[in-house]
Formats: C-alpha cells, structure tokens, sequence
C-alpha cells in the first residue's frame, strides 16, 4: 500500500487542513489512485473520528477540524475522481444543502451539524448564514443535491423554514428534494406542522435522520 | 452591606484591559448599521468599511463619561431603583422560547405565561423590577409582540420593566409607551424609565437591529445594558483571560459608541459569557467558569466606575432537581457577591437561557432571598444587637427562647424560608413532596392572591390607545 495514504488518514485525524490539502494535490500531480486514496486515506481518517466521537473520546474541534480537512482535500480530488480515474468508483453518500435560514445569523449548530454529516460520508454544501428559500433551492439545483437542510434558532425566523416549504411546493419542486430542520427553538411538531421531511434535535440525530432519507 | 471580593489582581486586570485595547486598535470591531459608521467617523475614528479601529486614550476618554449609577424610575416611586455602587437589583429570565412544566413537559411559551411571570416578579419582595422578555410570547404576531409584553408589564405591576431593543422603531415604540406612562417624552429624558438589553454578535460585531436600539435609547436618554456572550471554545477562545479580553473589548466598544451620540447616558457594563460544552457545542452556564466571568466584569465595572449586570440563577437542568439549584446557587451566589449590581435572569431559567419554568421561578426566588439576607451581613451598630444585656441575663446555662430579646429580634434578623423544608423526617413524610412539587403549589398559590396595583384609569386609556393606534400601523 503507498505510504501516502497513511500519511492522509493521519493528516485527517490531526484536522490538518494545510497537509491534507499538501497530500491531495501530491496524488493528483503522482497520478496515484484517487479512489484509493479516498477510501484508504480520508474516509479511514473521518471514520477513526467518528468512531473517537461515538464512544465520547473526541470532542467538537477534533471532528470540526477534521470535517474541514476532509473537505479541504477532497475538493483538490474532485475533478480527478468526476473524471473517473482511478480503479472503481467513489462516490459519497449523498449531497445535502445547509444553511440559517433568512433573518438569522446563529451558526454555530449549523456549523456542528455539517461537520458530522461529512464526516459521516455525506457531501456537505454551507451556504452560511441568513439565507433565503431561493437560496437554498438554487444551491440544491446547482449540486444536484437531495437533501435541503436548515437551522433556524430564533421562534421569529423559524417561520422561513415555512416559506422554504411553501416555495418549493409553489416552484413544483417539492417532490425534488427533502426538507429536514433543525435548531433551539424548533420541534418534531413544528416540523410536522409545516410539512418538512425530518426534524432532529442533536447533530448526530441529523446524521441518522440524513442517513434514513437517502 | 459586605464588602466585594475580588477574582483579579490589580496587574492582571491591567493585563487585560491593555488587551482589551489592542484589540479595538489593532484587529477593529464591525459596526454593520451606517448611522454608528457616521458616529464614530465624525468622532476621527479609522474606519474601514464597516470595521471600525478604535483609539485607546479615545475609548477610555468616552468610557469615563458613562455615570457610575442611576436611578430607573417605576410608575411607583416606591419601586424606583438605584442602579450602582452598592445596590443589586433582581429581575426575572430574559428570552426563553419555551416553558417546562413541573411534570417534565415542555412546551411554547406563551403571552398568558408572559403575564403571570409579571404578576409573580410583581408578588416577590426578592424580585426588585418584573424584567423584559420574561417568556418569548409566541402566540403574539412578532410585529406586536413589543407592545403587548410592554403592556403586560405596565398593567400587572408598579414596578421598572425593560423595553424592547430590536431595531430602531420598536425601541422608540417602547420608550414612547413608557413616556406616556410616565406623563411625556421630556420627563423620562429627566428622569430615566425605561432600560434595554443590547448583545454584541461575538466575535467583534454589532448587527443592525441591536445598533438601532442603542441608538433609540442612547438619543431619548434611556440607559441600557450592553452586553457581550462569549462562549468560551465556539464564539470566543478557549482560554478564560482570552474570552475576557474579548468580551471587555466589545462592551468597551458599544460603550464608547453611547456616549459618542448621547454623554453621560446611563449605560451598565454587561457579560454573559460562559463556556461551550465541547460535546455537543451548546452553551453550558451552570458552571464555576461562568461565575469567574460574571465576578471578574463586576471587578471590570468597578475599574471603568459603571454599573454591572451579568449572572442570575443560572443552570444546564432541564428540571427542577438538584442540578438546578446547586449550580444557580452557583452563579447568582457569586454574581451578587462580588458586585454585580443588575442581575437579568435571576429566575426561571432552565437549560442555558432556553426555557422558563414556574416551578424555578419559585426556587430561584428562594435562592434570591437567602443571598440577600446574606448580603446584609451582620449589624453591629448598637448595645441592642450586640446583646450584652441579653447575655448576662440568661446567664450560663439558660436558654433565649423566651426573651423579648429574642421576639423582637428573630424576624429581621433570620431569613424566613418561604419553599424550603425545615420540618422533622414525620412532619415532612405526611406528604412527603420534593422542592418541585412544592414550588408547583406555592407559584399557584402566587398568582391566585395576587392583585395588580391599581393604574389611574386615564393613564391606562393612553397607554391602551397609543398601543391601539401603533398595533394598527404595525399589523397593515
Ligand atoms: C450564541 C448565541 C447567540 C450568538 C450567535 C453566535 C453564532 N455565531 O452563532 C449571538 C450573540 C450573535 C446571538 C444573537 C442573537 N440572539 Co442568540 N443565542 C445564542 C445562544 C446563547 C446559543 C446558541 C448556540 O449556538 N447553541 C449551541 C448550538 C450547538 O446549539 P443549536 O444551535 O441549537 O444546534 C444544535 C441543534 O439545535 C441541532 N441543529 C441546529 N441546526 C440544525 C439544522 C438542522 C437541519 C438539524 C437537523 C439540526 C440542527 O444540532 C445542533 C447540535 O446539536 C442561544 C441560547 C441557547 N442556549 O441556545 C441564544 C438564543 C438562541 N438567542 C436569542 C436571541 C433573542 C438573540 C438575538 C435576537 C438578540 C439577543 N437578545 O441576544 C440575536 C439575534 C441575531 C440574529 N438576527 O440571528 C434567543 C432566542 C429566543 C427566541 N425568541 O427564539 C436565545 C434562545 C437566547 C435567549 N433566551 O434570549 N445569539
């Protein structure tokens, strides 16, 4: 097995974004298997977290820190593994938009949430805070994705995560995509009342909420 | 009154505060709203966009116009309150969403729960002012909302009340209805009635709606609280001195921006920061983290000479239980004893500012009780209460419990509980009920024997009108 895939995984679990980043770009420029060097290197490295995370040994940074090198170098890979390179095909577990909702500027669950999702194999696209129902649609239209997430955490905003709703149904896009929720102020009712896909109190009941919609 | 402890050396509380400095000189602060951008302008500050960098000798120049108390006047002179030097002045939770029942339910909070947290701040001795925001009324449109828990606190009680600060229009809304509450606009100007609650955005930001609101109340004269949420490890470092200097940076500048519009408005030197839980990225405020921040800012406000607000019966619980009251005791123990002088969120909170609980109320109301016997200390100012003659006439071996001595001193001089249990195992045991179940029946008992004061009739039609004529307006 070439070293280098060692060296990733390592470069995951420190959350060195710089090296894995360094690393990514070395497998393209070496022509060294792309897929390999996903499955062997970054996705060993998430689930080693993962797994640290699960039994209460990491804690938020270690994941957050390691969610951002893992997206850093898997984006340096991306148009070698869309290309089709390397032996067998990766692909990730599905793509999922997230972002705050409009007239809200509360991130950092939102941040957490994303950070487990990635390193739960999903491919994450943050577009911030303070975003409208167009926003998130045009994003989920733009990557193709299936799930559309969004936090609110204030009870005056919750009721954009209504109008992201009401927007898709009124675009004929409803059917599209699947609409999970989330943040303080939210619940499993709230989700119900405005016809959402999925509601989930905790990050990592958003992993296994994402993980049964897909 | 006790004296204050301090958490800070003299070296390290100029450590920090140079620090402070070198933050708003060197790495600048975001003001988003243009009218604070035009302010500190005209005041020769650098300004970059909407990044302002602020000169030290400037903001401490501008942070020693701010007075070092004020009175807030209540429709009640009775109820009007020093806020400073030696007075601490408590007052219900401020913004939670939701309402936990006694029986572990939870559920939205409402205008009626609005109303009674009013009525039982107004029933409490321990609870000096009936607070703002005390529940997130969400059964209220949010355009009304403002003027609708105004209302709540002008009609169920007599006491101060906080106003809204979200944007410039529903402030002036608030400070408007106070006026008329308190008979026109230039006798609050004099005599200041209305204060507000306006938070920074950590890290080193100002949003609009809250510049609007400090620009409202800092223009009619109206004092406010400027106060800044680290969480330590999230939205501000992980290191306590770090956080410190940070937080101390943004409340220096939201109070240099006060008194660049309006000098000498009343302003007090706010801190809720805390502390992240690294597992799961929530707050966390029931911790000695939190109690060092809120004593380490009232040394803070000591030092620039402005009041202080921070602490309250603070806690992680999502119960009434053990957790609850120890850590409240924790943090409102801690905050009232080193000088905080406002204490927001002194009952009701449960869960890190995310719902109220009646049944909390109600023991941080007890809570609140035994700090301020507590702060009274011991009174040592005549032959009465030092008891010589008392002493010599019961002589060894007797006993005091039938002294006028005794009779006439115990009830100011023992705190009275009125939640705890202090019966025998058997007393206790007939209905053996736990502090919870108690707090229940004792917040129920409250409200059913609770009366408003009376509000002069004509004085209510205006306050009714001037709510009638804005609701319309606000809800076209
Ligand atoms: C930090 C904070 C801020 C910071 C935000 C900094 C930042 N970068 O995010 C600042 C200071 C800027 C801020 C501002 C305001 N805040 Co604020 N804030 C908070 C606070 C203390 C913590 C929020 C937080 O980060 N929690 C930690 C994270 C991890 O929890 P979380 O967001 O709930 O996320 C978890 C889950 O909900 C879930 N989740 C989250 N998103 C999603 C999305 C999906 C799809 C899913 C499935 C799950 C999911 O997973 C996360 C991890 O488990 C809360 C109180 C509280 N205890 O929550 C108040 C709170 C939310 N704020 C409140 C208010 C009122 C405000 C302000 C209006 C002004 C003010 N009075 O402070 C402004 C509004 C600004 C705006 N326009 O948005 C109120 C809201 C009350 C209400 N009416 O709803 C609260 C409840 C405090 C209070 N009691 O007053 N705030």
């Amino acid at each position: 097995m070439n070293p280098i895939f060692e060296e990733i995984k390592d470069a995951i679990v420190d959350g060195d974004e710089d090296l894995a980043i360094e690393l990514a770009e070395k497998v393209v420029a070496e022509k060294i298997d792309p897929v390999q060097a996903v499955q062997l290197g970054f996705i060993k490295g998430i689930e080693e977290v993962g797994a640290a995370w699960t039994s209460g040994e990491a804690f938020l940074p270690d994941v957050m820190m390691a969610a951002d090198a893992m997206k850093a170098g898997m984006d340096v890979l991306e148009e070698v593994l869309a290309a089709g390179e390397g032996e067998g095909a990766y692909e990730d577990k599905g793509k999922i938009v997230l972002g705050t909702v409009e007239g809200d500027i509360h991130d950092i669950g939102k941040n957490i949430v994303g950070a487990l999702l990635t390193s739960a194999g999903f491919k994450v696209y943050d577009i911030g805070i303070d975003q409208k129902a167009e926003d998130f649609v045009a994003k989920a239209d733009e990557v193709g994705a299936k799930i559309i997430a969004a936090s609110s955490l204030l009870t005056t905003t919750m009721k954009s995560q209504k109008v992201l709703v009401e927007y898709l149904d009124a675009q004929n896009l409803r059917s599209k995509y699947k609409i999970i929720i989330g943040g303080g102020p939210t619940s499993a009712k709230w989700g119900e009342d405005i016809g959402a896909d999925g509601w989930a109190e905790t990050a990592d009941e958003a992993v296994e909420l994402c993980k049964q919609l897909m | 009154m006790l004296p204050k402890f301090d958490v800070l050396t003299d070296e390290q509380i100029n450590k920090i505060h140079k620090n402070s400095l070198k933050i708003l000189q060197e790495i600048g602060i975001e003001f988003s709203y243009d009218p604070a951008i035009e302010v500190f302008k005209k005041h020769g500050q650098r300004v970059e966009g909407h990044r302002v960098f602020l000169d030290p000798d400037f903001v401490e120049e501008m942070v020693e116009k701010a007075p070092a108390q004020f009175t807030l006047h209540a429709r009640n002179p009775e109820h009007n309150l020093i806020c400073g030097g030696e007075n601490i002045i408590y007052m219900p939770g401020y913004g939670a969403p939701f309402v936990y029942d006694a029986d572990g339910g939870k559920r939205d909070a409402t205008m009626a729960d609005y109303d009674n947290f009013v009525k039982l701040a107004g029933a409490s001795k321990n609870m000096h002012m009936t607070g703002g925001t005390v529940v997130e009324p969400t059964d209220v449109e949010d355009e009304i909302r403002h003027l609708k828990m105004a209302y709540s606190h002008i009609i169920n009680s007599d006491k101060c009340f906080m106003g809204s600060s979200s944007g410039y229009e529903q402030a002036m809304d608030s400070i408007k209805l106070t006026a008329v509450l308190h008979g026109g606009m230039d006798v609050i100007k004099e005599k200041p009635a209305l204060i507000c609650l306006v938070n920074s955005v950590t890290p080193l930001k100002y949003d609009d709606r809250m510049l609007g609101g400090l620009m409202a109340y800092a223009e009619t004269g109206q004092p406010m609280v400027i106060a800044s949420l680290v969480m330590a490890g999230s939205t501000g470092p992980a290191t306590m001195a770090g956080a410190l200097s940070l937080q101390n940076a943004e409340v220096l500048a939201g109070i240099t921006l006060t008194q660049c519009i309006n000098p000498g408005t009343p302003v007090v030197y706010g801190s809720t920061s805390a502390v992240t839980d690294m597992s799961t990225g929530s707050l966390s405020i029931g911790n000695p983290e939190n109690a060092l921040f809120t004593s380490a800012s009232a040394q803070f406000s000591r030092f620039y000479g402005v009041p202080c607000r921070g602490g309250g019966g603070l806690t992680d619980a999502k119960t009434v239980d053990a957790q609850a009251g120890y850590e409240s005791m924790m943090v409102l123990f801690a905050a009232s004893t080193t000088g905080v002088n406002f204490v927001l969120h002194t009952a009701g909170i449960l869960q890190y500012y995310m719902a109220m609980s009646y049944e909390k109320f109600m023991v941080d109301d007890e809570i609140a009780g035994m700090v301020l016997r507590y702060l009274k200390g011991f009174d040592c100012d005549s032959d009465e209460k030092m008891a010589y003659d008392v002493i010599e006439k019961v002589g060894p071996g007797g006993h005091f419990l039938t002294q006028k001595h005794t009779r006439k001193n115990f009830k100011t001089e023992f705190f009275r509980p009125a939640l705890s249990d202090r019966q025998s195992f058997d007393g206790w045991s007939k209905d053996s009920i736990d502090t919870n179940q108690r707090a229940k029946l004792k917040w129920q008992e409250v409200l059913a024997s609770y009366t408003p004061p009376e509000l002069d009739p004509a004085v209510k039609e205006k306050v009714e009108a001037f709510i009638e004529k804005r609701s319309k307006e606000l809800l076209k």
